[in-house]
């Protein structure tokens, strides 16, 4: 499966792996004008899988979802803050994605 | 999007102690899928309530187990003796929640 390469010329509905890809958002800080911002992020399809074992809790998992593994931090000056207000906002650009566990630390885990 | 789930069958071999002095073998099945996941600089509000800690959003599904089906196991023990067990194995499959990718 491709890792950490931009799936442009890629099926998209039938893409395996995690994959650096494309993806914009709007930076927003209360005092500024929100910024429509294109950066590197993470995609894909990791493989998971559950099976039944004998001991509690009878369910034997691999959870391994796509992710950051390398990321530089980019920050950009927002357009017409207040004048008490820090103009500036960073984020994290991708440098390579994997399938991994999910870091608690550095990122906000959501599932469902 | 998802890739359809699909289950995967394995070989299970039970021992009824240490010795193995009561053994059987049965084939059940797992769930092993290819769930969308994404990674995401999180939205401002996020990097409030969190301190600027989460720079970063993960949205994850993970290929689950959502039934089960007990299935009995016969064990033979020695030449003549038999005795069985029951164990599960997964009937249906599907994207959900990852209860186990968080570190």
């Amino acid at each position: 499966a491709p890792k950490s390469s931009k799936p442009s010329k890629v099926n998209l509905k039938t893409f395996i792996g995690c994959a650096v890809r494309e993806f914009t958002f709007l930076a927003k800080k209360p005092g500024c004008r929100p910024m429509r911002i294109t950066t590197d992020a993470c995609w894909g399809r990791c493989e998971t899988w559950e099976k039944p074992v004998l001991d509690p809790p009878y369910i034997e998992a691999h959870h391994r979802v796509c992710t950051y593994n390398e990321t530089r931090l980019v920050t950009v000056r927002l357009p017409h803050c207040a004048a008490n207000v820090d103009p500036f906002y960073t984020y994290p650009k991708a440098i390579r994605c994997d399938c991994s566990v999910c870091l608690t630390t550095t990122t906000e885990c959501e599932t469902a | 999007m998802r890739i359809p789930r699909r289950s995967a069958a394995f070989n299970v071999t039970i021992k009824s102690d240490h010795r193995g002095s009561c053994q059987g073998t049965h084939v059940i099945q797992a769930c092993v899928g290819y769930c969308e996941s994404s990674a995401f600089p999180s939205k401002y509000s996020v990097l409030l309530a969190s301190n600027f800690k989460h720079i970063t959003t993960s949205v994850s599904q993970c290929c689950t187990i959502t039934k089960m089906q007990k299935i009995k196991v016969r064990l033979h023990c020695g030449a003549s003796r038999r005795e069985s067990m029951e164990l599960f194995t997964a009937k249906t499959c599907q994207c959900d929640m990852c209860r186990l990718s968080r570190y």
